[in-house]
């Protein structure tokens, strides 16, 4: 069962994007494709248990949100001199055999109705190219949207033995009298030995939509480090997950969110374990205050192959409000008996004792609640290994407090 | 070790649960499920009008449900063919209230369940036992110190008939609705057997009552409903065994309990399944929780081919307690998807899940569970703790829990390890001399230790007997 939302989309629509990109023949058909699947595919998965949808896609009214020929953004696509960090478009240009390579080799364009949407639909993307050896620090990719909707796209590919830091930034520049929709692809492949660090910080305004796929490959001894914030939108879907398929390869995903007044995240972190000595690390903190409600599901899954597998994860949400809701669901699917892993997930309030402790010091309540929550997001901040998004990070959170 | 454990550890458990009986009915359904199998079973027991009306109104609600089967790692239900199974097989008793003197059954019969060892159990430790052969009990007795008090320990069919108004209350309406799932619709349709269990206000029952269900006719379903209602300050433990020779064609377990535990009442209810494993085991256990009450399961699933099991408790008074004990172990061929479900529904509620799973050649065990801490149910809190040991590659282990918390006021924690049997405590045991499947057997012993010292001795000897035969691969 899909949204029939394609009613109002049409091939020429996407002819025309492509067109304006000047992508090649190959990519525009790969987006006809998607356009076409639409019909047939449905909903990214959410959790449900008997009788409930913990996340309820099907409400959303896709056939308004979309507006795909009237897209507008800001953008700062910059690097250093060493790496390429290429809009779409000129990526295509220099970069053609790579893109073909790597496009929708990790995230299928046509794995549900939402990639498929942003596959066929996206106008903006990133390329960043690391070759061989180069140590990157500083990517920045900042997106403002000012549109109905914006389809973006991001490839990584790190070749053997380089590294790479990057930052992404979404927020809304124009707020708009209607809703408004994001949509972002990013796919990671990381080379052999290569070190990706990806930070993502969503600050969208309240009154939109977003859905995210974030998923990166790693070939062996590479590692793909997620830091994953969540701050913006009204409803948040969003998937950061590793395909560990190379022998020796690590990830982590570190993630927080803080949702208030009507909010409502659902967050997936998930890992495979494809390849041996692998390593993973799921770490995500959240808040919700209000009616917010958070969804997150973290599976961490271990093939029949994946010998001497190491898999750890937490998730911990701190609830501020009777009315909000945190539903949690950490799996593990373990095939492969050579494994050490565990999970926990905890959901509490404030704890009594330590408001009680600081204001008998003189701390108004309202300041001790903040400091709380602040000291909270601390053991998921101090896994953020990049200042500036740590920083960031933290400004956001101070602001929610105030 | 005492000569009761010296007894029940010699006793041959493969054979004492793998024989075969000849199949011996008085009444025997039809396959599938029809009006007319389920006014045959109504009819051959001669119920009141208004348990046939359920019986059919759960039958017309079982047909228009669907199986279960897009639930994320699921069992494999696809070689069920309900419509072939038999539902209902009276045994050619003399007594269709069950007797009360093994001597007065059949010599097969009672054979059956000397080798399964009941009422040796009984005689040692038991305030009463029922037996329960193919749809029926045949066998039924409490001791007099009990029914003095008021306690009834009856079965289910008779209880229909002797305590109507408390069976019309509590039967499958607001614990275990026939809505609920397609097999408790199922159950509704056809059940037959099982326990009632009935203790008055403030009346300890000090020793475990204790039912055990033997399956002997091949491609039979089983649906014994078992209903306990524990008044108000009350204590009781019931235990239910079960076991089935293995016989080509499928066979269906779907039992239906419903417990009530009303204010301050404390319930226990422990189940050793050894289901053969060409058994689907697929039931609905539920227990609704009054104010200080308590209810416990105690859960060891080592049979069956494919067991789809989630005892419930519903939290339902101020200060009500839940803890879940469960042990799977899954080998050869089987899938074992057991966990535990609670709704935290009123404040001051609190549960405790602890659940162990063994995995081996290529057996599947995934722990499935549901917290709900609904909103206003302040000070609540869980604490959940699955670990899983592998033995071997070929095996599976899931872990899928799912909170639902929409109270901040709570303390939820969840925990899940999974790991192999550690080298190094393999290695130590070997330098003290044990050979390896002695350092495995040790080590499995003490990872159930938590689930086997909430059972009576019997039951504890008994599953870690068990135990030790699946990991020797002896068990059929």
């Amino acid at each position: 069962m899909s949204t029939q939302v394609h009613a109002n989309l049409t091939p020429e629509q996407v002819r025309q994007i492509s067109g304006d990109l000047e992508e090649p023949e190959w990519m525009l058909e790969t987006r006809l494709e998607a356009l076409e699947a639409l019909e047939e595919l449905d909903m990214p998965d959410v959790i449900r248990t008997p009788g409930r949808n913990w996340t309820n896609l099907h409400g959303l009214d896709f056939e308004s949100l979309v507006d795909p020929l009237n897209a507008a953004e800001e953008k700062d696509q910059v690097g250093p001199d060493d790496v390429d960090v290429l809009p779409w478009a000129e990526a295509l240009d220099e970069h053609e055999d790579l893109v073909r390579e790597h496009f929708g080799s990790i995230v299928d364009p046509q794995e549900n109705y939402l990639t498929a949407l942003s596959t066929a639909l996206f106008s903006t993307g990133t390329v960043i190219y690391v070759p061989e050896g180069v140590d990157a620090e500083d990517v920045t990719i900042r997106t403002e949207m000012h549109s109905r909707s914006l389809f973006n796209y991001t490839l990584v590919v790190t070749e053997d033995s380089s590294s790479v830091t990057i930052l992404e930034r979404q927020s809304t520049g124009t707020e708009l009298d209607e809703e408004q929709y994001y949509s972002g692809i990013v796919e990671i492949a990381a080379g052999e030995n290569s070190y990706v660090q990806y930070g993502s910080l969503q600050n969208l305004s309240e009154e939109s939509y977003c859905f995210s796929a974030k998923r990166g490959e790693t070939d062996t001894y590479a590692t793909i480090n997620w830091i994953e914030g969540n701050i913006g939108t009204k409803l948040t879907k969003t998937e950061t997950s590793t395909l560990l398929s190379g022998d020796s390869s690590e990830t982590q995903i570190v993630g927080a969110f803080f949702g208030h007044d009507d909010q409502h995240f659902d967050i997936d972190a998930k890992v495979w374990h494809r390849a041996e000595h692998t390593t993973a690390d799921l770490v995500t903190r959240g808040v919700t205050d209000d009616t917010a409600r958070s969804v997150y599901e973290g599976v961490q899954d271990v093939g029949r192959d994946a010998w001497d597998t190491s898999s750890y994860q937490r998730e911990n949400t701190l609830m501020l409000s009777d009315e909000s809701e945190a539903d949690a669901s950490p799996k593990l699917i373990i095939n492969n008996h050579d494994t050490e892993a565990s999970h926990s997930a905890t959901v509490g309030q404030i704890d009594a004792e330590d408001l009680l402790y600081m204001t008998s010091r003189g701390v108004s309540p309202r300041l001790a609640r903040n400091m709380l929550v602040e000291g909270f997001f601390v053991p998921v901040l101090e896994e953020v290994a990049v200042d500036e998004l740590r920083e960031d990070l933290e400004d956001l959170i101070q602001a929610r407090l105030e | 070790m005492s000569s009761e454990q010296d007894h029940l550890k010699d006793t041959d458990t493969e054979a004492r649960f793998e024989f075969k009986k000849e199949e011996r009915s008085a009444v025997k359904s039809g396959k599938g499920l029809t009006e007319e199998v389920v006014n045959l079973i109504s009819d051959d027991k001669d119920e009141p009008d208004w348990m046939r009306e359920r019986r059919l109104r759960a039958l017309r609600q079982y047909h228009a449900m669907p199986l279960p089967t897009d639930w994320p790692g699921q069992p494999d239900l696809t070689e069920l063919d309900i419509e072939e199974i038999v539902p209902y097989i009276r045994p050619d008793v003399d007594k269709r209230e069950g007797v009360d003197d093994w001597d007065e059954l059949p010599d097969d019969i009672k054979d059956t369940f000397e080798q399964l060892g009941i009422p040796e159990a009984e005689r040692k430790a038991l305030s009463g036992v029922g037996a329960q052969y193919e749809s029926e009990v045949v066998y039924q007795n409490m001791q007099e110190q009990w029914e003095e008090k008021g306690v009834i320990f009856m079965n289910m069919d008779q209880a229909v008939k002797e305590h109507p108004e408390i069976v019309k209350e509590h039967f499958m309406t607001t614990c275990v609705p026939p809505s609920d799932n397609k097999f408790a619709a199922l159950h509704g349709a056809v059940w037959s057997g099982g326990s009632f269990v009935y203790v008055p206000e403030d009346v300890t029952v000090e020793m475990p009552v204790q039912a055990y269900f033997r399956m002997n006719s091949e491609g039979m379903g089983q649906f014994e409903h078992t209903l306990i209602v524990a008044e108000p300050g009350s204590e009781v433990h019931y235990i239910e065994g079960c076991s089935a020779p293995k016989y080509g064609k499928h066979n269906l377990h779907s039992g239906g309990v419903e417990v009530f535990v009303k204010e301050g009442a404390h319930v226990q209810y422990s189940t050793v399944q050894n289901w053969s494993k060409n058994t689907y085991n697929l039931n609905t256990k539920r227990a609704i929780v009054e104010a200080d009450g308590t209810m416990e399961w105690v859960s060891g699933s080592m049979g069956s081919k494919a067991t789809m099991l989630y005892p419930c408790s519903i939290l339902k008074g101020r200060g009500a307690t839940d803890t879940h004990i469960t042990i799977a172990f899954a080998g050869e061929g089987q899938n074992i998807d057991t966990g535990a479900k609670v709704y935290h529904n009123a404040p001051d509620t609190k549960s405790t899940i602890e659940s162990k799973s063994i995995s081996k050649d290529g057996g599947r065990t995934n722990y499935r569970g549901l917290v709900h801490i609904a909103d206003g149910a302040e000070n609540s809190s869980t604490a959940v703790e699955c670990d899983a040991l592998m033995f071997d590659n070929e095996s599976t282990s899931d872990t899928m829990p799912y909170m639902e918390i929409e109270e901040s006021k709570v303390d939820v924690a969840h925990e899940a390890t999974v790991g192999k049997i550690g080298d190094e405590d393999i290695f130590y045991l070997q330098s003290r001399g044990l050979d390896d499947d002695d350092a495995k057997k040790m080590i499995v012993a003490g990872f159930i230790e938590p689930i086997t010292e909430e059972l009576p001795i019997e039951y504890a000897v008994e599953l870690n007997r068990l135990i030790e035969l699946e990991m020797e691969g002896s068990l059929g």
